[in-house]
């Protein structure tokens, strides 16, 4: 069986037009799209991630004021209890919310993608 | 000098300097690895740069051993992708090749005979020769890239480089 030595005369030959294709027009050919995206990522990550941060911290009040209402109606009657917590929250806000949530889970897709 | 397995694990962690070092470091071998596989010099240059984004995209999944096997098996499939795209083209045209690079500079020369050998291998042959001699890969990481047993991987670069020899030494004589 031949080894994978015995060609290196052919190798030299191959090695040396590889040699000759080196060229700095196609090293920015290859960079210039990564550059590119790389200039976008990072407003677009932070962008994004302070989006998400302004969401979660927007829905704070309405969560503890749901939380403090299913407290509340614990404390009171079984039929008080009955009635979801959810539903002081308006259904303007639950919308707001799920449609940030929705962004900001396709601009991280999108900033994550490398090239 | 860093090696290939440090620039790229800097590369994975997002310093683009790092890969802009891996792309310096090997355009030649790809470069010169898709234009011995595609049909024009232009195409050969779109698979080399598509072969580098893609490895820039998938540096993260590198895991070490030759990065240059890693890189020339992504431009093998890409080479792939390009051709299951492509119709059948008329047979290498030999004539007009010397026309185009009818240089006098024996470098030229030297390189037109070993291109236009290349040419005349079978398809399988060619791309078992492109990458174990021309690419440097051992027999194991071309068996890997193609997925062809490793035997007929051996068999190929064998009558591969015997053929190569024959048209050289031919074209040396005549």
């Amino acid at each position: 069986m031949q080894t994978e030595e015995k060609y290196d005369d052919l190798t030299a030959l191959f090695a040396a037009q590889d040699d000759a294709l080196h060229s700095d027009a196609f090293v920015d050919r290859v960079m210039r799209p990564i550059h590119k995206r790389a200039r976008w990522r990072g407003p677009l990550l932070f962008g994004a991630g302070g989006l998400g941060v302004g969401a979660a911290i927007s829905q704070m009040g309405g969560l503890l004021d749901a939380v403090n209402g299913r407290v509340a109606s614990l404390n009171l009657s079984f039929s008080q209890v009955q009635t979801p917590a959810l539903e002081t929250l308006s259904g303007d806000t639950l919308w707001a919310a799920a449609i940030l949530i929705v962004v900001v889970s396709c601009a991280a897709i999108v900033a994550t993608e490398r090239a | 000098m860093k090696s290939d397995i440090d620039l790229a694990r800097d590369a994975a962690s997002g310093k683009e300097a790092a890969f802009e070092a891996l792309v310096r470091r090997h355009q030649g071998t790809i470069r010169g690895m898709t234009r011995r596989l595609a049909r024009h010099a232009a195409e050969a240059d779109d698979i080399a740069q598509v072969t580098f984004l893609t490895a820039w995209r998938k540096i993260g999944s590198y895991r070490g051993g030759s990065f240059k096997a890693w890189l020339c098996t992504i431009a093998y499939r890409e080479f792939l992708q390009v051709r299951r795209k492509q119709k059948p083209e008329v047979e290498f045209d030999e004539g007009a090749h010397i026309i185009a690079f009818d240089a006098s500079a024996a470098r030229m020369a030297e390189h037109l005979d070993l291109d236009r050998a290349l040419k005349t291998l079978p398809e399988n042959q060619r791309i078992c020769v492109v990458l174990c001699v021309a690419s440097g890969l051992s027999h194991s990481e071309a068996t890997a890239a193609t997925g062809f047993p490793l035997g007929t991987v051996k068999s190929h670069v064998n009558r591969g480089v015997v053929a190569l020899r024959k048209q050289l030494a031919d074209e040396d004589v005549a």
